[in-house]
């Protein structure tokens, strides 16, 4: 009786995990997967995502799938009264194909990503823009090298100063710390890059579409970490030189941080 | 034939309840065990607690439950007191306990090293909750990264200082238990129990002592080094100095020290599972062998944990090689596992449910772990909610659900009596549900851009997920709450187990329950790796009745 008790549940907790399965496909604000990325490096971070997901979706239901198939076949009260089980103490031809077989598949994901790590995480210096961010508590200051600093202090409700870059450019970002160690994420363009004080670090990002995107440090680093919000707005070229040079008159008689929100 | 007649001795079922001059100065295994237990258990409820608190926090958006610095003060005590002061040291205990009993042996190697090096656990605890009443708690993360912790971002609090202390004396005590087990195991054993008959949770314990020996010191020396910057002026972490070292050290640690959480639980799944499913454990010799691919291989990737901090790509890729070759060892655990009960008569009592939960939640932390060890799409996950996941379905889903099987399997070997079926069973479903409701979805938060440690969030689509995260996540202080009331209901009044109530295979089920202080009158035979089963098959050993099952 309490088999069939068990039973009931596993059904049970069987439906629970479908729904669960079901609500993350999109519905009610669950994403199985990243946003939709702007920036080529973040195209090929979801890409890798996704080819990971093959082999980890089919080992995942065999698994699961043989785990349940011993619940339901193999336990006491299925057998015949009286068994004896086999005993088995291994069978080496059978252990040697479960070692090669996991072997090949990790070679296989290493390889992929290592590529895919080649491809997209060099310092870059074909850039058409070289912009430095230095991260502080609690803001970013984004330098364009041209005397144009925008200051992005920190707000929990977001409303923080954009970044702004043109569209269609290829442009360097290099990360400085100057205080502690702060993360610069922005999921809808690319995986995040650290900023430690006392070395740059690089990243890039290409937008080819006008449009506006959200982020915040990921790197814990005080009190106000859960300010550190990031916006990055994306302009086509004529409207980011009209903004441009709002910046640089409006910036030359004091380029003081006190012109950002606090 | 001979006939090994094993008497029960009186009046050690109450054990607990000897005076407290006995408690302090014992030097027996057993009673340093089950404190080193108690100590594990008093403290996942209190890191449970730091977690609720963190989940009220985060279940709707803008909340304002604790502030901010108290509430990195909590999210980096849960860390600690998870970590270090329960996983760590419940299963330090479990084998305190067990080791000496399954290879034969009177006591530890060094029984007076036992009891210095549980002591210091206590001691470790309060110098870390200290920092509580001196200013607040260490407020970084229980990584504690540098330069956060250094003196120019933290001089408000003594709270890191006593952290700092905290984990060097904790390192110390490992150090000494790790040193004692090993010596135990080679030293110590019975005749006739050769390395090859060593039952899985000994072989475990051996691998896990050999990684906290050699990873415990540069633990202390990160912490060190860390109070010479904040106490005496150096720069080894400021921000005038390498702050990316504090990481090398941490993590050369850190990561071997999520393998001293699991191998026991390994370890004691590789026990209950032959038991229950009446086989032998399948490949017992490539059993030992993972261990040891797992032992050398997570020496080599503490790096992973580093993967934004912009080194060199081909390093990167060094570190994410060996990290999913760990896969392959882990998965032959897994197969082997899985082929020990194929064709079994596989009886579900309540450890059999916690090993199958295990084995059905872990699988889904190895996975995601392969996605983390990809360097590109770690970019994106790292320090996200998605690695918050991740590492509850290892070290919940792992090392929570294999304790939990551990403590229904031994509680009667330990109590002399058996733990509450029924509770039991709602105990395991509770769980089972309340941690999967917990963590499955945080995957997606991680996924959407929720960063962890923060403490709040503005952004309204995230509102619905945590909200069914926090529900779920007091299902889980329910099911612990089950565990506390069965624990004390069944040791007072429980079934009475006799010896061998699971017709185990290994030596600690020969002697009484609970076992005497000297362990066994006579130590039995031992001639494979499950000597009962062998006394049992040979008729030395005469079994108690046992009801016939329906």
């Amino acid at each position: 009786m309490t088999s069939r008790v068990f039973r009931a549940l596993i059904t049970f907790g069987g439906l629970v995990a479908l729904a669960v399965a079901l609500s993350s496909c999109d519905v009610g604000g669950l994403h199985p997967i990243f946003p939709n990325p702007v920036s080529p490096n973040g195209q090929d971070i979801y890409n890798t995502y996704l080819a990971i997901s093959v082999p980890a979706i089919v080992i995942f239901v065999g698994v699961e799938v043989a785990l349940l198939w011993v619940v339901i076949r193999y336990r006491r009260s299925r057998q015949p009264v009286g068994y004896i089980p086999p005993q088995v103490h291994g069978n080496t031809p059978l252990e040697v194909v479960w070692t090669i077989i996991p072997l090949i598949i990790v070679l296989a994901i290493a390889g992929y990503s290592f590529g895919e790590l080649q491809r997209d995480f060099q310092p870059i210096s074909n850039e058409q823009m070289d912009i430095t961010v230095s991260g502080h508590q609690f803001g970013w200051d984004y330098d364009y090298q041209n005397g144009v600093v925008v200051h992005q202090e920190g707000t929990l409700a977001g409303d923080v100063t954009p970044f702004v870059v043109p569209t269609h450019t290829l442009v360097k970002l290099r990360f400085r710390g100057t205080d502690v160690i702060h993360s610069w994420w922005v999921p809808a363009i690319s995986g995040k890059t650290d900023a430690v004080p006392g070395y740059d670090n690089f990243s890039w990002l290409k937008i080819d579409q006008v449009g506006t995107w959200r982020g915040e440090c990921a790197e814990l680093c005080g009190v106000g970490h859960s300010t550190m919000q990031i916006i990055v707005q994306s302009m086509d070229q004529a409207d980011f030189n009209r903004w441009m040079d709002q910046q640089k008159a409006g910036a030359s008689p004091s380029a003081s941080p006190s012109a950002s929100p606090k | 034939m001979a006939t090994t007649v094993l008497p029960r001795p009186k009046a050690y079922d109450d054990t607990f309840f000897k005076p407290i001059s006995l408690w302090l100065t014992t030097t027996d295994h057993k009673l340093i065990g089950i404190m080193y237990m108690v100590t594990g258990i008093l403290s996942f409820v209190i890191g449970g607690i730091f977690a609720l608190i963190v989940r009220l926090q985060l279940s709707q958006p803008n909340l304002k439950v604790v502030d901010p610095e108290t509430y990195n003060q909590l999210i980096s005590a849960h860390g600690v007191t998870m970590i270090f002061f329960f996983v760590t040291i419940f299963l330090t205990g479990i084998a305190n306990y067990m080791v000496p009993i399954m290879i034969g042996a009177r006591d530890m190697a060094f029984p007076r090293v036992n009891l210095l090096g549980f002591w210091l656990v206590p001691v470790s605890i309060l110098l870390y909750y200290s920092g509580f009443f001196t200013g607040g708690a260490l407020n970084a993360g229980w990584t504690g990264y540098a330069p956060l912790t250094e003196k120019a971002y933290n001089s408000h609090s003594l709270g890191v200082d006593f952290w700092a202390l905290s984990i060097i004396v904790w390192a110390i005590s490992g150090i000494m238990a790790s040193t004692n087990f090993l010596t135990t195991i080679v030293a110590l054993r019975a005749p006739g129990m050769k390395f090859s008959r060593l039952p899985l949770f000994v072989w475990a314990q051996i691998s896990t002592s050999i990684l906290l020996l050699v990873v415990g010191a540069p633990l202390a020396a990160a912490m060190i080094l860390l109070e010479f910057d904040r106490q005496l002026g150096t720069q080894f972490f400021t921000t005038a100095g390498r702050p990316v070292l504090y990481q090398h050290l941490f993590w050369f640690f850190g990561h071997p020290e999520v393998y001293i959480m699991i191998l026991p639980g390994f370890g004691m799944i590789s026990e209950v599972i032959p038991v229950f499913a009446r086989k032998p454990i399948f490949g017992y010799m490539s059993m030992v062998a993972a261990l040891f691919g797992i032992v050398f291989l997570s020496m080599t990737v503490w790096a992973h944990h580093m993967f934004t901090v912009g080194m060199n790509t081909y390093v990167e890729g060094f570190f994410m090689l060996m990290t999913m070759l760990i896969a392959v060892p882990t998965g032959i655990k897994f197969f082997n596992w899985i082929a020990t009960t194929w064709w079994g008569s596989v009886e579900f009592t309540v450890p059999m449910k916690f090993a199958f939960g295990f084995l059905a939640t872990f699988l889904i932390g190895g996975l995601t772990g392969i996605y983390l060890a990809s360097v590109p799409v770690d970019t994106q996950l790292h320090q996200s909610y998605y690695v918050v996941a991740h590492l509850h379905y290892v070290l919940f889903g792992g090392s929570v659900f294999t304790i939990m099987a551990g403590i229904y399997y031994w509680f009667p070997k330990i109590t002399g009596r058996m733990l509450g079926r029924v509770l039991g069973e709602w105990n395991f479903w509770t769980l089972f549900i309340g941690f999967n409701g917990t963590f499955l979805i945080m995957h997606t938060l991680g996924l959407e851009g929720m960063p962890r440690r923060i403490a709040t969030y503005a952004n309204e689509a995230w509102a619905a997920t945590n909200a069914i995260i926090t529900i779920s996540s007091f299902l889980i202080a329910v099911s612990v709450l089950l565990l506390l009331i069965n624990i004390v209901r069944s040791w007072s009044s429980g079934e009475i187990a006799g010896n061998d109530p699971w017709r185990a295979n290994t030596l600690e089920w020969a002697t009484t329950s609970p076992p005497p202080p000297y362990n066994f009158e006579r130590v039995p035979p031992v001639r494979s790796f499950m000597p009962l089963r062998d006394l049992r098959e040979s008729g030395e050993i005469v079994e108690e009745p046992t009801p016939v099952p329906v």
